[in-house]
Parts: structure tokens; C-alpha cells; sequence
């Protein structure tokens, strides 16, 4: 008969060793049993990665499941489950401005152990990619996913119209070409809605994420900026310039509706045909230079970098929730590492993705097939970035309600950008 | 019957569990948001403690884009209940006298109120889409300008609270039609024996018989419309400028964007002291009006 103490060694032994398959062994073994669940903006980059997920799926085992929503109402989505005691969501797609106040809050999990641990080669990240979206130096928490620098894009068919070209040089003295200041892209966006019946711009200028990262890029092509050294500087002669030159062409250059417009309404006018240039990110080109989606203008449409050589700067990146499993955050960085690492990304590349590689911008088939990738990568190499800390999303509500009440005439140039700047002086004095 | 006989703790007894669930239900989040609006709780510091009195409520009240989407709020809920209420009698009086196929009308009055808010907002969006919508499209087929429906400061407004009320005047409708059906007939025919027209049966039998009924669709149309939320969200994020910002988005903005749940929490208090005083008060005046001999 077995002794009363060494069945009670036995139970004791087979409860621990339950309670520690549920608790979760570290590493590999749990990995391929997990779901894993991202929640992506709706964009032609998401579509591009799902493409990928079967091949994943079948290399790993591990199921992805993407929930694809605006990009307005993610912030709102994802912060409930970063603070709750389990995220849903054990996967995160990371804009860079929540890149401060996600890590700031705790809810990211370090990278760089995973980084140490597997070996997973850094190097060919753009390091201004790696630096926008880990603003912090305690730790790696965001890996770059993918850039939306902002540039120019126009129409180069209206550029080269002859009846086009001689109004212009009749009303202007000059010859109509790319722009070289930001004057003279308002201007010949006003021209252009003159002379060629369409919208000289399609904007964004919603309050709110659009309008305050749509006017970065004036504000960077007027030599403006927010910050230099962490000292708010946004008050500036600059910024007034860029600001009074952002409403002229919403008043005089823009569609009807520029106010209330966003991303996808620019999209569609552009696509249409409808408008002859736009402000926006780089990777528009590549949607709207589609023939099947975009019929009206593919092959019509050039890239460039802002006038006066600076746009915004933006990326997002992948992150990893800091309440999920051990064996989720495994599974997690094993996706991470696949889909960021060359072969996938050339793959994406090759289906219109930006990179944040420089392997793949330098890759000989990526390159013949966009052969605007030059203009690109100085597109993502001139760019400045929005103000990158704790209260991001908080700052372009206030500048976003500034630039629209400016818009719209209720207040000055002046106040708006002395009243922006001071929201930003005092968000980062928090 | 004796105060707390056994009658009386029979009722409670039945009424326990009802006000049990009412309690965790409705009680405890409004009283967790009253102590977080007292607290210095935002995401970057998820606990109640320490306790900041009522500084929140001062910084609120130091905010003039508060102060600018409260009027907005008070202008915006007093104008979509009146319209709302105005055509609602209006349809609701008409459908009184239709015979044939009245479940039919109902059904398409309806179907406004059975749609959320956001998928109204969203096909309003695009109908009045500047650009590509049918709005414009119509006005142009007719000869007149296009308009900008929701980018210009002015119109937005006016355009938002006309959505707002294509939606909730159903409500009213089904709500007013259900007391016009109770009203007795018996008054109507004596006063028709005595003469009264038409206008006079509305304005002096019909409009005050129905003052309960329609004291009642008032109050919940404008507990509704001070919370307004979806339509601003998605119509316009409560431009351009501040044009739309009602005082449900602004908390929306300090709780989530700012990640001050605490000055959001302070916001809806606002918001709920509002209503409850609206609500208070438009009983107070009924029930004097009533009394009235």
C-alpha cells in the first residue's frame, strides 16, 4: 500500500506540473497554438500583409486573424485592451504617434530580448525609421513595419499639356514645372483649378489626424518646425507663412468639401481624376498608378519631394502587448520577424508595400518594377517628423482644432499657431 | 394599510431583484465615474488615488472649447427635439386619419429608428459627399450650387441636426401616435356637437390631452440628443473648426486622446447634471400645468 505521504508528494507533483502547463511554459512549445490577433487600419498595406498569411500559417502554424477598421477609431479600440488585465488583440500594429505614450504607459513589451534572443538582424532598418518609432531610450518597443513619408503627387499629364503650359507661361512669365517652394505649389494648384476644371489639391483638412499631418508638410516646406532640441520653436514667422498658405489653398485651390475630407476622400478625387495633385503619403503612388483600380490616371501621375525639400515623416510599426501570454508574445515576435524580414518584405515591396528596409529599396526587382523608388527614398529620407511623446494624439486634436477654426476664419493665423504652440508647450511640460 | 405591513414587504420583496441588477447595472458605473471625476485616474496612471476634489471640474470649467460645446450642445439639443417633435405631431396627427395600410406607414417610419446611428451616419456621409454624393448631384441637376454640407462652419450644423432629426422623428411619431390613439373619443364628439372646428379640437383638446404623453417623448428625445455622440463622430469629428463639437465628443477627446479619463468622467457629470435638471424641471412644469385649473 502506498504511503499516505508519498501520494500526497504525487498529487502535489501533478498539481504543479498542471498548474504550470496552464500558466504557460516559455518559448516555442505553446506557439503554434496560438491565435493571433492584430487590429490594422484599413489600408492597401494591410491587404498586401494578409496576403501573406496563409504562407505563414503553413510555415508556422500559427493563425493570424486581422480586424481592419478606420484608422480614427483604432487608438480607441486598442486602449481599453492595453489597459485591461488580458489584451484580445496579443498582436499591435503601432502608429508612431502612440509610439510615446503606449511605452510610456507600460502597456509594450521590450523587444530587445526577443531581438537578443533569436538573433533577428536589425541592420538593414532605416535608422530614422528605428529612431521615429522608439523615441524612448530605455528599450526597443516598436518594430518598423512600414512608411507613409509624405510628398508630393501630381498629375505629370496636365504638367505637360500644351494649352496648360502656355496659359501658364502667359500668366506668369514663367514655364510650368515642379514646383520649387511651397508659394509656388499653392499657386500652381490655384492655376490649376482655374485652367484645368478640376481641384488643384485634393486635402484633407478634417480637424483632427488629417489636417494636422497633412499641414506638417507645409510647415516643413516653409522651413518651419515644432521642435528643435525638445524646445517648442512651432511659433514662428515660418509657421505663419505655412499656415496662411495651407488655408489659401483650401479656400482657393482645394475641392469643394476640403474641410470635412480625409485620406480615403483624397483617394477617391485623385483617383478619379478629378484633382491634380495631392499631399500624401509616398505609397499612394503605387494604388493609385494601378490601372485596374485607378484607370483614369494610372501611368499619369509623378511623385516628389514636398517643395522646399522637407515633408512629414511617419511610419508604423509592430508591437507586441505587454498583457498577453509568454507563448503569445513568442508567436507574436515569430510573425514580427517573418513578415519584416527581407524575403517578405521584397515580396510586399513588390506589391506596392513601403518599406523601412534598405535591402529591399536597393532590391533590383523592386526597383525596376516602381522607378520612382529613387524619388522615394529621398521622400523618407528628407522627412521630419510630428512631435513624437506621451500626449501625440492629444497634441493633434489641439493643433487639428486650431488649423480648422483658422480654416474656417474664426481665428487669426497668429492665434492659431501661438495657441498651437502653447498646447505643445504645455503637453510636454506634463 | 399599515406603512410597513406585510403588503409593503411583499412589494419590496418583488421589487428586490429588479432594483438589485438596476443597482450594479446603472449604479456602480455612475458612481465609479463620479469618484474617477474626483481622481486623479488618466491611462498613464490607472488609479483612483489620490483624490483631486474638484480640480478637474476648474480645469473643465477654465476650457473654453468646454464652455463653446456646451452652448453648442444646448442650442443643438433644443433645436433637433423641436423639429422633431414639431414634425412628429405633424406626421402622427395625419397618420391618425388613415384608414388603409396604416401598419405599412408605420413600418416605413420607422425604419430610420430601427438603423444605428452610425450606419445613418455613415450613408449620410457619403449622400452628401461634396464631391461624388447624390446631394449635390441633385442640386446641380436642378441648376443650383453645389453646397458644402459638412465642411462649411455654418451648414454643418444645420446639416447634422437635419439627420439627427430624419432619424429620431420616427420616435416621436410612434411614441405621439400611441397617445392620440388613447385619447378618448367621447370629448371630440361633444365638442363637434358644440361646434368646435378643427384647429380648436387640436389646440384645445388634443394638444392638452396629450401633454403627458408628450411631455414624456420631449424629455427622452433630449436625454438623447444631449448625448449625441455617433453622428458628430462620424459626420464630421466635431468640425470644421468647433462648429460640431458637442459636449459628449469633447469628453470623448479628454478621455481617449488626451488619456485624461478623469477630466472626460468630469465632462459627462456635466453632461449628466444637465439632463437631470432638464428632466426635473420639465416635470416640475408639467406637473404645475397640470394643477392648473
Amino acid at each position: 500500500m502506498m504511503n499516505p505521504v508519498s501520494r500526497g508528494l504525487q498529487t502535489q507533483t501533478a498539481v504543479a506540473a498542471v498548474a504550470l502547463a496552464l500558466v504557460g511554459l516559455p518559448g516555442q512549445a505553446f506557439a503554434e497554438d496560438v491565435v493571433l490577433r492584430a487590429l490594422m487600419e484599413d489600408v492597401p498595406e494591410t491587404t498586401i500583409v494578409e496576403k501573406m498569411l496563409p504562407e505563414f500559417t503553413e510555415q508556422t502554424g500559427i493563425e493570424v486573424e486581422f480586424q481592419k477598421i478606420g484608422y480614427p477609431d483604432m487608438h480607441d479600440k486598442l486602449v481599453p485592451q492595453l489597459v485591461s488585465s488580458n489584451s484580445y488583440y496579443n498582436l499591435l500594429a503601432v502608429d508612431f504617434l502612440w509610439a510615446g505614450s503606449f511605452p510610456a504607459a507600460g502597456w509594450l513589451t521590450d523587444l530587445t530580448p526577443y531581438i537578443e534572443a533569436s538573433g533577428f538582424d536589425m541592420e538593414p532598418f532605416i535608422p530614422s525609421m528605428v529612431d521615429l518609432l522608439n523615441p524612448y531610450d530605455d528599450g526597443l518597443y516598436v518594430l518598423p513595419k512600414y512608411n507613409y513619408s509624405m510628398g508630393l503627387l501630381y498629375r505629370t499629364d496636365l504638367m505637360e499639356d500644351p494649352a496648360l503650359r502656355a496659359a501658364y507661361t502667359a500668366q506668369t512669365g514663367k514655364d510650368l514645372a515642379p514646383p520649387a517652394t511651397l508659394a509656388d505649389y499653392v499657386a500652381l494648384s490655384k492655376f490649376m483649378k482655374a485652367e484645368a476644371g478640376i481641384a488643384g489639391a485634393a486635402m484633407q483638412a478634417q480637424r483632427g489626424d488629417p489636417n494636422s499631418m497633412e499641414f506638417s508638410n507645409y510647415l516643413f516646406s516653409a522651413g518651419g518646425a515644432y521642435l528643435d532640441n525638445g524646445t517648442v520653436v512651432l511659433d514662428s514667422p515660418e509657421a505663419r507663412t505655412a499656415l496662411s498658405l495651407y488655408i489659401d489653398n483650401i479656400k482657393n485651390g482645394a475641392q469643394q468639401g476640403a474641410l470635412s475630407a480625409t485620406l480615403d476622400d483624397t483617394m477617391r478625387l485623385m483617383c478619379a481624376g478629378d484633382a491634380f495633385s495631392m499631399v500624401s503619403y509616398w505609397w499612394m503612388l503605387a494604388q493609385i498608378d494601378d490601372p485596374e483600380a485607378c484607370p483614369a490616371v494610372a501611368g499619369k501621375v509623378g511623385i516628389a519631394v514636398m517643395p522646399g525639400g522637407h515633408g512629414e515623416s511617419g511610419g508604423w510599426g509592430w508591437g507586441i502587448p505587454k498583457n498577453v501570454s509568454d507563448a503569445e508574445k513568442e508567436a507574436a515576435w515569430q510573425f514580427i520577424t517573418w513578415i519584416q524580414g527581407k524575403e517578405a518584405s521584397i515580396a510586399r515591396a513588390l506589391d506596392g508595400h513601403a518599406p523601412v528596409r534598405s535591402d529591399v529599396f536597393a532590391d533590383p526587382a523592386v526597383v525596376a518594377k516602381y522607378p520612382y523608388y529613387d524619388i522615394a527614398a529621398q521622400v523618407v529620407a528628407s522627412g521630419k517628423a510630428f512631435p513624437v511623446f506621451t500626449y501625440s494624439a492629444q497634441y493633434q486634436n489641439i493643433l487639428g482644432t486650431q488649423l480648422s477654426l483658422a480654416a474656417t476664419g474664426e481665428t487669426s493665423v497668429d492665434d492659431a499657431i501661438t495657441t498651437a504652440a502653447e498646447g505643445l508647450e504645455k503637453l510636454m511640460a506634463r | 394599510m399599515e406603512r410597513f405591513g406585510r403588503e409593503w414587504r411583499i412589494g419590496w420583496a418583488f421589487a428586490a431583484p429588479g432594483l438589485s441588477m438596476l443597482t450594479i447595472v446603472m449604479g456602480f458605473p455612475l458612481v465609479y465615474a463620479i469618484i474617477m471625476a474626483v481622481s486623479s485616474m488618466t491611462l498613464l496612471h490607472p488609479q483612483l488615488t489620490p483624490l483631486t476634489g474638484l480640480d478637474n471640474f476648474a480645469v473643465l470649467l477654465a476650457d473654453p472649447l468646454f464652455w463653446d460645446s456646451l452652448v453648442l450642445t444646448i442650442r443643438y439639443s433644443v433645436l433637433t427635439v423641436t423639429g422633431e417633435f414639431v414634425i412628429g405631431l405633424g406626421i402622427a396627427v395625419m397618420l391618425q386619419s388613415v384608414v388603409r395600410a396604416k401598419p405599412l406607414y408605420f413600418a416605413i417610419i420607422t425604419i430610420p429608428m430601427a438603423m444605428s446611428p452610425i450606419s445613418v451616419a455613415l450613408i449620410w456621409r457619403m449622400l452628401l459627399q461634396p464631391n461624388l454624393g447624390i446631394a449635390n448631384h441633385l442640386l446641380e441637376s436642378m441648376g443650383l450650387p453645389r453646397l458644402d454640407w459638412l465642411g462649411h462652419p455654418d451648414l454643418a450644423f444645420w446639416t447634422m441636426a437635419t439627420v439627427d432629426i430624419w432619424q429620431q422623428t420616427s420616435f416621436v411619431v410612434l411614441i405621439l401616435a400611441a397617445g392620440l390613439a388613447a385619447l378618448p373619443r367621447d370629448v371630440y364628439e361633444a365638442a363637434e356637437v358644440d361646434g368646435a372646428g378643427a384647429l380648436y379640437r387640436f389646440f384645445f383638446i388634443t394638444l392638452p390631452m396629450l401633454r403627458p404623453v408628450a411631455a414624456i417623448a420631449i424629455v427622452i428625445q433630449l436625454i438623447n440628443e444631449f448625448r449625441t455622440y455617433d453622428l458628430p463622430y462620424v459626420l464630421t469629428r466635431g468640425g470644421p473648426g468647433t462648429a460640431t463639437e458637442v459636449l459628449s465628443l469633447f469628453a470623448y477627446r479628454r478621455a481617449f486622446l488626451g488619456l485624461s479619463l478623469n477630466e472626460g468622467a468630469a465632462a459627462a457629470f456635466f453632461l449628466l447634471v444637465i439632463i437631470l435638471i432638464l428632466t426635473i424641471a420639465f416635470f416640475a412644469l408639467l406637473e404645475r400645468g397640470s394643477r392648473r385649473p
